[in-house]
């Protein structure tokens, strides 16, 4: 995968970007995804929390915001090239002029900052339904970490996508993928609850920095060199998956123009 | 008669069991072990975690129970739905509907067996509710529990029948079928106390599968005896009735209006 091709490929990018947003509005799955599956975790957690005090309603728009990231990261990007397969159009993808990392880029852009809805949702939910007073303790911090954040799960998104297509083994095993992040990052209770062998896995996750930053960020005030090190762990983690992702993709488009079985199941 | 009766039992126990072999012939171990078992429990322990961190550590029974019968519903709306609408998928809705069988055998056959496979991942729930959460069951009658978990079950498959014939008249269903799923972990009571929630949503929360098998297994949990729990389990074979019913007057209008109009496979 070359990255240069992002730059140079920037209308492509958001051409796809537009395409792929406009094809997943009419999906009620993916609406699911995005807006009421977190809609309805955001309500259970707004009756079950809110005994926390007065930053829970915050605390609760964040973590049911993930939730939809995450959820939409697994399902929508993580099938992004999968989907392609199924209508018959990988071939297509493959074989034209534009290089296929950069429309595979400029799906997960869409379906990242789609899934932003999540966290405007819940906002709204608990702003307007629930009658909550809501405001960032640190919002400059907090929109930094948003960006940094989305650009990890974008990275994340693309080492994803050919993994499931090539590793059905790995695909089979999507539906129990989301709930175990939502524990193990910390969505919607800190970690501590868990068993402490579990820590280590957490600290592997980049969701979970993603999480930790965005809550300090929110409701609390977390010191800045702990929020500086959440971002340097999710910028660490975005360039191991850029790397791992451009080995992947080269063995897709291996096993698609030379060996011809990325079709075969 | 006696011959009808049993080739309408025979009819029942084939669309049974080949509705459900046929529903999971796509799957392989590995993915029926994941959307089935691990999927639901992980589910159950976010939202026991979640409650766990709300009430303080306390009262992790109730967490426990409710999502573990909660998982009733996977089987009793996904399964049950898939089965039904899985004949328009397939291309086999017109045979069905051109065949002289009964349709009531027909129609009720496809949810049998997502009974027995629904009560099963409620018992895998508990199980690991007991063994990892430390779920107390010490003073539980537990074949009243067993009972409670089959009828639980039963009235959410009557769910499942209703939202199974939407399956043939919408192209959305998925996302009918989760949200239905997901609002029950609001309604039934399965995190949230009946009595917290405003009255509206009260109102909805008894009109619903589920709600009554969570509070019986709750009320067993707690040491209340099978004569105890028996009004609220009536009430919630009823409802299962009452949705089944309705599902298979849908399915019989379905097919009408279908033969009539000529739309069978439009949607």
């Amino acid at each position: 995968m070359n990255y240069l091709n992002l730059f140079r490929y920037w209308r492509t990018v958001l051409v796809v970007a537009e395409m792929s947003i406009r094809m997943q509005f009419s999906d009620g799955f993916v609406l699911f995804a995005i807006v009421f599956q977190p809609m309805i975790i955001a309500i259970l957690a707004l009756f079950m929390l809110k005994d926390k005090g007065p930053d829970f309603a915050m605390f609760v728009v964040v973590g049911s915001g993930l939730t939809g990231l995450w959820s939409s990261l697994l399902f929508v990007s993580g099938n992004s090239i999968n989907v392609e397969r199924w209508i018959g159009t990988l071939e297509s993808l493959v074989g034209a002029p534009t290089p296929f990392d950069v429309i595979v880029f400029g799906k997960n852009l869409a379906n990242v900052f789609q899934s932003l809805l999540s966290m405007v949702t819940s906002y709204t939910l608990a702003a307007f339904l629930f009658g909550y007073s809501l405001s960032l303790t640190q919002p400059l911090l907090f929109f930094i970490t948003l960006l940094l954040s989305l650009f990890a799960f974008i990275c994340f998104g693309i080492t994803i996508a050919p993994l499931f297509i090539m590793y059905r083994s790995v695909q089979q095993w999507q539906n129990a993928m989301e709930f175990p992040v939502y524990i193990m990052c910390g969505f919607l209770f800190p970690i501590a609850l868990l068993p402490g062998w579990t820590t280590p896995l957490s600290y592997l996750l980049p969701p979970y920095w993603a999480a930790l930053a965005l809550h300090g960020t929110s409701t609390t005030m977390m010191p800045f060199d702990q929020i500086a090190f959440s971002w340097m762990m999710m910028i660490l983690f975005s360039v191991m998956d850029l790397i791992i992702a451009s080995q992947l993709f080269k063995i897709m488009l291996y096993k698609a123009r030379v060996d011809a079985t990325l079709e075969v199941d | 008669m006696m011959s009808t009766t049993v080739k309408n039992l025979r009819l029942f126990w084939q669309g049974t069991v080949l509705s459900y072999v046929a529903l999971f012939a796509w799957l392989r171990p590995v993915t029926y072990m994941a959307s089935k078992i691990l999927m639901p429990l992980a589910q159950m322990f976010f939202f026991v975690f979640l409650g766990s961190y709300a009430s303080g550590g306390k009262n992790q029974d109730f967490y426990v129970i409710g999502n573990a019968i909660q998982i009733a519903s996977i089987s009793g709306i996904f399964g049950v739905t898939m089965s039904v609408g899985g004949d328009r998928d397939a291309g086999t809705l017109p045979y069905l509907f051109g065949t002289p069988s009964n349709r009531f055998f027909i129609f009720f056959g496809r949810a049998f067996m997502h009974i027995i496979d629904g009560a099963i991942g409620v018992v895998i729930a508990l199980t690991w509710g007991v063994l990892l959460m430390g779920l107390d069951l010490s003073r539980t009658n537990l074949s009243a529990l067993g009972l409670t978990i089959l009828i639980t079950t039963f009235s959410t498959c009557g769910l499942g029948l209703l939202m199974g014939c939407l399956s043939l008249i919408t192209a959305n269903v998925m996302f009918v079928n989760n949200f239905v799923y997901f609002s029950l972990l609001v309604f039934s009571g399965a995190n949230v106390e009946i009595s917290v929630l405003p009255a509206w949503m009260q109102v909805i929360s008894n009109v619903l599968p589920l709600t009554r098998g969570i509070a019986s297994a709750r009320a067993l949990a707690a040491g209340a005896s099978l004569h105890d729990v028996a009004p609220m389990l009536i009430n919630e074979i009823g409802i299962g009735i009452i949705y089944g019913l309705f599902g298979y007057f849908l399915f019989a209008w379905f097919e009408t209006q279908a033969k009539r109009n000529g739309t069978l496979e439009t949607v």
